[in-house]
Parts: C-alpha cells; sequence; structure tokens
C-alpha cells in the first residue's frame, strides 16, 4: 500500500489546538511535563475507532475551533467535546462518525455545545515532528507549542484503497462526563489540614474558573487556610494545590513536574479526563476514595 | 534521619526527609535512588524529586507494610560521604548589564556594591538538587545567605533564557523564555538543556556548579560556539 506525506491546511487555527498524543514520560527528572491528550479516554476513543496504535496523536481542539482542509484522501472521527463539525459547509458530522475525507474537503468546528476538548483522530495518527519519544506539542520543547493561521499537520494518505469508502458509525456517548463527583485520594499535604477544613473542602460544590488551560484549572471557590509553603515537592497531573491565598489549582496534563504549594489531594486518573471536560462555570465536588 | 512516607495510592508513594535543604539529604536520595532501582527495576514508572522528598511511581502495586520494610532498608544502606560521580562544573557568567538589569537595584536592597554581589555570588560552589518548574530549570543549593532576597511582587512576563537570577534562598539559571519574578543578575551564554540529546542535559543531579565571570566580549563568542554545539563545559 502506498502512502503518500499528505496535509492538513488550517484556514483559521482555533484558539487552543494541537497534536496530542499519549504524553512524554521518563524526562520529569529533567523538568519536562507529560503533556498528552488532556482527555485520554476521548483519544483513546478516536484511535480504537480508526483501528489505530492506542497513542496515535491526533488533533486536541477547543473553542474557538478551527477551519481546515485537506490535501488527500483518508479517514477521520471525532470524540470529547461536543461541537459544531461542518463537512463542506453542508453536511453536520456527529461524534464517532467515521468520514470518508476526500481530496480538497473542507472542516470548519464551531460552537461547542458540551465539554472543553474535542479531538480529531485521522487514519494512521499524524506524522508530526516526535521529541523524546512523543509528538504532543509543548512550548519550546517541539517546534509548534499550538496552531496558528496558514500551518499545516502531515498525515499519511493511502493512494490505493483496497476497500470501498464505508462510513462506519459508533456512537459515543459525553455522558460520561457530566458528573460532578470527583473520584480523590488524600493528597501528601492533605493530613496538615484540620479537620474542620478537611470536611469544608468535601461536603463543598466548587466551580471551575474561567482560568483554565492545559497546565491548570483554578476554582473560583476560596479556602481560607493557614497551612505554611512546603519546600518545592513533585506534584503530577491531577494534583490539587491549595495556596496561601485560598485557591485551588487543580494540575493538568502540561503541569510543572515540582511544585512548592501544599499538595492536599490527588485526583483519580479516571477522574481526570472527567474534570478536563469541565467548562467554566461547572460545578465539581470532591469524594475520597477508600 | 527520619524518614516518613505517604502513599497516595497503591502505585504512587513519596518518601520524605525532614524539611530542609541540605547535602546530607541529597546524599540520601541518591542512594536510595539506586537502591530504589535495583529493588524494582522495571516495576519503576519514574522517580521525581524535591530537596528533601523522593516520589515513587510504580508499575507494581506498593502496601504499607512495603513502605516500611523498605525505610529499614533505607536505614542500612552505607552512609555515604560524597557523591563518587559529582562534577564542578565552571559556568561562564556576564553579570550586570542588559543582561542582568536588577543587579544594580539588588545592590541597593541589600546596602551593597553591585561588585560585592557578584563576588559573593561567584564565590559560592552551587549543588544541583533536582531539576524543576521548567524543563532543565536547575534547583541549586548553596547561596550565600546574604544574598537571599524576596521574589518580585509581581512576576515579570518574560525573563529571557540563559538569564542568571536571584529568588528567595536560591539562585537559577532560565533555561528558556519563561515568566518569572526572579531578580536578573546576568546571563550564560552556554546552552544547558537539548531535549534531542540524551539524558538532554550535561549536569546532573549531584554535581555542583561553579559561576565565572566573563566579559561581554567573550559571552557573544561562547553564545555563537554554543549555539554551534562547538563549546564545552569545564569543570574542576
Amino acid at each position: 500500500m502506498i502512502k503518500i506525506p499528505s496535509y492538513i491546511h488550517f484556514i483559521k487555527p482555533g484558539m487552543m489546538t494541537s497534536v496530542q498524543d499519549l504524553g512524554r514520560f521518563g524526562m520529569a527528572g529533567y523538568g519536562v511535563p507529560y503533556s498528552g491528550a488532556m482527555d485520554r479516554f476521548s483519544l483513546a476513543q478516536v484511535n480504537f475507532l480508526l483501528a489505530n496504535p492506542k497513542g496515535a496523536a491526533a488533533l486536541e481542539m477547543s473553542n474557538l475551533g478551527p477551519e481546515m482542509v485537506f490535501e488527500r484522501p483518508t479517514r477521520i472521527v471525532f470524540a470529547g467535546a461536543e461541537a459544531e463539525i461542518m463537512l463542506n459547509a453542508k453536511r453536520k458530522i456527529k461524534n464517532g462518525q467515521v468520514i470518508e475525507i476526500m481530496e480538497n474537503d473542507h472542516i470548519l468546528i464551531s460552537n461547542f455545545k458540551r465539554g472543553q476538548w474535542l479531538y480529531m483522530g485521522i487514519q494512521g495518527g499524524f506524522e508530526t515532528e516526535e521529541v523524546a519519544e512523543s509528538k504532543s506539542w509543548y512550548p519550546q520543547i517541539t517546534p509548534r507549542e499550538r496552531m496558528i493561521k496558514n500551518d499545516e499537520i502531515c498525515y499519511l494518505s493511502e493512494e490505493e484503497r483496497f476497500y470501498p469508502p464505508v462510513e462506519a458509525k459508533a456512537k459515543v456517548r459525553t455522558d460520561w462526563y457530566r458528573p460532578s463527583k470527583l473520584m480523590v485520594f488524600p493528597g501528601p499535604e492533605w493530613g496538615m489540614l484540620s479537620q474542620l477544613l478537611q470536611n469544608r473542602i468535601l461536603k463543598k460544590t466548587f466551580s471551575i474558573s474561567d482560568l483554565i488551560n492545559r497546565m491548570a484549572y483554578q476554582l473560583t471557590e476560596e479556602i481560607t487556610n493557614e497551612l505554611p509553603s512546603i519546600l518545592t515537592a513533585p506534584v503530577y497531573p491531577g494534583t490539587v494545590q491549595l495556596t496561601p491565598s485560598g485557591k485551588l489549582l487543580l494540575l493538568m496534563r502540561d503541569a510543572q513536574v515540582t511544585g512548592g504549594y501544599p499538595r492536599i489531594l490527588q485526583i483519580d486518573n479516571v477522574s481526570l479526563n472527567v474534570l478536563s471536560q469541565k467548562r467554566s462555570g461547572e460545578k465539581i465536588k470532591f469524594s475520597i476514595l477508600s | 534521619m527520619e524518614i516518613q512516607y505517604f502513599l497516595t495510592h497503591e502505585k504512587l508513594v513519596e518518601f520524605s526527609w525532614p524539611p530542609i535543604i541540605s547535602e546530607e539529604i541529597l546524599l540520601e536520595l541518591e542512594k536510595v535512588t539506586v537502591y530504589l532501582k535495583e529493588v524494582y527495576g522495571e516495576g519503576i514508572k519514574e522517580i521525581r524529586k524535591g530537596y528533601n522528598i523522593l516520589s515513587l511511581r510504580l508499575y507494581v502495586s506498593i502496601s504499607e507494610q512495603d513502605c516500611r520494610d523498605l525505610i529499614k532498608e533505607f536505614k542500612k544502606l552505607p552512609q555515604n560521604d560524597t557523591i563518587p560521580t559529582a562534577i564542578t562544573w565552571r559556568l561562564p557568567l556576564v553579570y550586570g548589564g542588559e543582561e542582568g538589569k536588577d543587579l544594580v537595584k539588588l545592590a541597593r536592597i541589600h546596602d551593597m556594591d553591585p561588585e560585592e554581589i557578584i563576588q559573593r555570588h561567584s564565590n559560592s560552589v552551587y549543588r544541583l538538587y533536582f531539576y524543576g518548574f521548567l524543563p532543565g530549570f536547575m534547583y541549586l543549593g548553596g547561596m550565600d545567605p546574604k544574598l537571599y532576597t524576596p521574589r518580585k511582587e509581581s512576576p515579570e512576563r518574560i525573563i529571557s533564557k540563559g538569564t542568571v537570577a536571584i529568588g528567595g534562598h536560591q539562585t537559577g539559571i532560565y533555561p528558556m523564555d519563561s515568566p518569572g519574578g526572579w531578580h536578573a543578575i546576568g546571563k550564560c551564554p552556554v546552552n544547558f538543556f537539548d531535549i534531542k540529546s540524551n539524558p538532554p542535559v550535561l549536569i546532573q543531579t549531584g554535581d555542583c556548579i561553579r559561576f565565572v565571570p566573563i566579559e561581554s566580549q567573550a559571552f557573544e563568542e561562547i553564545r555563537n560556539l554554543s549555539s554551534q554545539g562547538k563549546y564545552h563545559l569545564t569543570h574542576d
């Protein structure tokens, strides 16, 4: 089978569009964050539907979505956030539909209705530059950090196909990220909080502030506390930090590898995907896993 | 020294020593790292360190009892007085001027001449405890306490790559452009971090650093050589 390097051309880049895979591991000892898809479950879904390797690189998008043109045929599928996805300005695409893309096909993504991150998988995964065994974009580690206008990303188009163009349609649900309850483990400094503060944190309903990015989500409500800062210590995606001013920082995939704020909770991996899809203003609660 | 453990879940545990910055603890962390690699081998997903904390991520499960047993074993490990492989690197650095725009201000804060700041900063030998904050950012211990300076109240939008700065009880070199609240006192022309090399850094945890003041002409020369990969750091 002949595979031809082909490009998706971005007429509009979107706000936070990047290429992500499962992330960059084994480099944290040198200060390099994991990175990788904010919602690993949706990344796994698009790759599964295309029979790609589990960690194939996909396009991660958020409001505002991008506008793109495909150079040659391929197959794509979407999962994660619910947005309006238009093919050639006339056909609406749903998440989970495997789409046969033809030469010069045009995709426009807009109007994110639910969820924060949308993933577009492509047959075989993207052929973008791999750095330290990962294609996940991260500032000053990979050549690119965010998609910019008129940029292009490479994929392999199959010149000859041995299968007829059949469009499969899987039902991809989005209700899995509706629950507000996040499962957490107590973090190393949880025990430094008084019983009263612990109870307050576990009973409270928090809302996601508008400070949302790939490094951290900040909560709106504050927890007044007298915890001292700690000596800089390891942190991970999913670590919940409580700052002296009472802010709660929920560290995400691009989180730094160490931090100096008390680490009060650690969000479970499944809940971290749920959290990633929360939007500004949505509610969350912490629930301790026993 | 007292060692505690905290088991976040069955595949994530951290061992902690008293919360102080000390070479004695660094030596223990290095020793324990070697031991854990022997015991768990391929079962280790990652080891991350802070000044007094070793965080261990595993593919296999670990129990409370395992943690207690490990600590007993840690205590039996032979004492090391030094890190046998440690190297003392000499880092060229141009102080003040455009590259170290906060030097004069810092001197004023401490009621010293800029010369004295330079002298105190370049007379110390710094120990690399761990990498964190940014890719390639070194957490160094050993700064002259007379140079301790609280961080700026509001961080600068961009501190450029190579900037040497002082913040709190620490000094550090920005390996890439980044926002930051430290006081810039100079600039180092050498590239320390290259993600495409394996390992991506030359200076290893436990190594030492000495800053060698240079003139701005030498800075340009070294920078050009360094960017072509032709400059080689010297060490004691």
